[in-house]
């Protein structure tokens, strides 16, 4: 191996960098501000249906975030993120009805996260030490959601089966303070701030030690492991933590939405995680999240007036993402928008 | 409680037909090194072709080649088009495939609906082998499965064409400066799985009926069975591999539920991808 190579790969790698950490860096930042703005400023224009709807399609965000978190920061792929999801809200359905009380509740959320990072990161683990990795790790998530969604139609003493469980709203307190998920307007702020607290807390992570190191093994596992780094052990956490966040977002959508079936776990709902993701920009926590606002928003338009060219077009979308877009929309917008700045 | 040659019979004609299932997907697996999830809506595809032919009152026999040269075509042109830009990157290739899946299982709903279809069993009637019966038709799909796993390994071991495959597999650069033009035999290596995942979807769509989402049942096992089998070991591993995954999951759930023992060899198979990461049958180096 000449001398040369070596010198291209370090260039190489110093722009990919470069390019992960644009100077201003904020665009993304002041996009989101203006997001969470409108979305704030939504139940005091908008009609009482939207107030209803938008906290679940804003879950559906928090669950993309989980997503981008893996594939984009990390670049691992998962298909198991419907699972997790599914995961969460089981548990807070199962056991906020079996133990009364707020214990019930926060017990069932607990349980959800918990029992969601140990599964991931057992997993994870488990397969990351042996360095099995790229598609063969996709192919492991494809059966975790699989797997999910068989336990759930099949344990349905707990679960209800397949025609799944209803959950009621659910008071999240902490004696006697806290807030009271049955209003629609109170649990509408709610689901705002969690979903501008998972953002932030992201965005941190991925500006931290630990999110650079995460890109660093995306971008060249070997490099990482031969600069000292545990990759397996650092893979396992973005995950585990990611399985985490996702089933948080599914407890709290099972309470809001009321409903929950195996349905979460199977192909077409996994299929909307990443659809979300890779449309809306993968290496952007901000793609991910209005990926899935926006998706869900046309979705719940056109799903009932042209389901099939709808989808078909969301497919085509799908391609052209991964054939030359690579950074998705919202990501080539945010892209743009800094180098205008950067001519200025 | 079924008799034990019972057990057996299932257990060898579920071995056979998830071996059938999976052939197309290991063929472009192994030697095209492409994880093609559009495997499902290929399968999806052949049985709609299949029920769409019968609806103009083509017989069933006719019905199948044409099922299987319509996918085939398809996958020969999506080849063509997108996937052969992309070899070098494996990850990519997922993707895409992922894309064709997605667009494919669109376009049959958007062609034939989105309603089951039950294809009418061309053989019906029973058969006792040993005191176990199955159907007709199911013993005519193992036998079909055989003869073209057996043709498989003839063109692999027996053939000019195996040989060159074989050369390809070792070392592509190698292969190239010999004279095989690598990029058509790609291209045909893609357009063979499609064909193969089109025969079987017509093959086994009176065994199961025709749906939309029928494909994506099977992918995930077709998957494992791959994966359990090993790259390059086509007709060893397939047929190991499905007995892994089929007969696994027949001979867990006389303990238990279906579901549980569907589990439990996922999980195996999981565990296999661990120690034995090039499969169970390790021939070809992992590359």
């Amino acid at each position: 191996m000449s001398f040369k190579v070596e010198v291209s790969h370090e260039t190489a790698s110093r722009k990919v960098v470069r390019a992960r950490r644009p100077r201003r860096g904020n665009t993304e930042d002041l996009l989101a501000t203006v997001l969470f703005a409108v979305l704030f400023a939504v139940p005091s224009v908008g009609d009482s249906y939207q107030v209803f709807i938008l906290p679940q399609y804003m879950l559906f965000g928090v669950l993309a975030m989980s997503l981008c978190l893996v594939w984009g920061l990390g670049g691992i792929l998962s298909f198991g993120q419907g699972a997790f999801f599914l995961i969460g809200a089981y548990a807070l359905g199962i056991l906020s009805t079996r133990v009364s009380g707020s214990l019930g509740v926060w017990l069932g959320i607990a349980v959800g996260i918990a029992l969601s990072a140990a599964v991931a990161g057992a997993l994870a683990y488990f397969l990351f030490r042996a360095r099995v990795r790229g598609s063969y790790f996709v192919l492991v998530t494809l059966a975790i959601s699989t797997i999910g969604g068989v336990i759930a139609t099949s344990a349905s003493d707990l679960t209800g089966g397949f025609n799944g469980m209803f959950i009621s709203r659910v008071q999240l307190t902490v004696s006697g303070w806290g807030v009271d998920l049955a209003s629609d307007s109170t649990s509408y702020y709610f689901v705002l701030a969690l979903t501008i607290g998972v953002y932030v807390m992201l965005r941190w992570l991925s500006r931290s030690a630990f999110g650079r190191v995460l890109v660093g093994i995306r971008e060249n596992e070997e490099r990482a492991e031969a600069l000292g780094y545990d990759v397996a052990l650092r893979k396992t956490l973005a995950f585990s933590l990611s399985a985490a966040i996702a089933a948080m977002a599914g407890a709290i959508y099972g309470t809001e939405a009321g409903f929950v079936s195996p349905s979460l776990a199977d192909v077409v709902f996994s299929t909307s995680i990443v659809l979300w993701v890779a449309i809306g920009g993968r290496d952007f926590f901000l793609g991910g999240l209005v990926g899935a606002l926006a998706i869900s928003l046309v979705s719940e338009k056109l799903n009932s007036a042209i389901p099939e060219y709808w989808q078909l077009l969301l497919g085509v979308l799908f391609l052209a993402v991964v054939i030359g877009f690579r950074r998705g929309i919202v990501g080539s917008a945010i892209l743009a928008i800094d180098r205008v700045g950067d001519r200025r | 409680m079924d008799s034990f040659s019972q057990v057996i019979l299932d257990g060898a004609t579920g071995t056979l037909i998830l071996a059938l299932v999976a052939l197309g997907l290991a063929v472009i697996f192994g030697l095209g090194g492409v994880l093609n999830l559009g495997h499902g809506a290929m399968l999806t595809l052949g049985a709609y072709v299949t029920w769409a032919c019968q609806m103009h009152g083509v017989p069933f026999i006719a019905c199948v080649p044409i099922a299987a040269v319509v996918v085939g075509v398809i996958g020969l042109l999506f080849e063509l088009a997108v996937v052969r830009h992309f070899y070098d990157r494996p990850f990519e290739t997922l993707l895409i495939t992922y894309a064709f899946y997605l667009i494919a299982t669109q376009v049959i709903q958007i062609v034939w609906g989105r309603a089951v279809h039950n294809i009418p069993n061309p053989l019906p009637g029973n058969v006792t082998i040993a005191g176990a019966s199955t159907r007709v038709y199911t013993i005519v799909v193992c036998g079909v499965c055989i003869a073209l796993l057996s043709l498989t390994w003839l063109v692999m071991y027996r053939t000019s064409v195996g040989t060159r495959l074989r050369a390809m597999l070792q070392n592509r650069e190698m292969a190239s400066l010999l004279g095989i033009d690598a990029s058509r035999t790609y291209s045909a290596i893609f357009a063979t799985g499609a064909a193969l995942a089109g025969l079987a979807g017509a093959l086994i769509s009176p065994l199961f009926s025709a749906s939309p989402d029928m494909g994506s049942l099977w992918l995930v096992r077709s998957f494992f069975v791959v994966i359990a089998g090993g790259l390059g070991a086509l007709v060893g591993g397939t047929l190991l591999g499905s007995a892994v995954i089929s007969g696994g999951t027949d001979v867990f759930s006389l303990f238990t539920s279906q579901v549980f023992a569907q589990t439990v060899v996922f999980a195996l198979a999981i565990l296999i991808l661990r120690v034995r990461p090039e499969g169970l049958l390790r021939k070809v180096p992992a590359r």
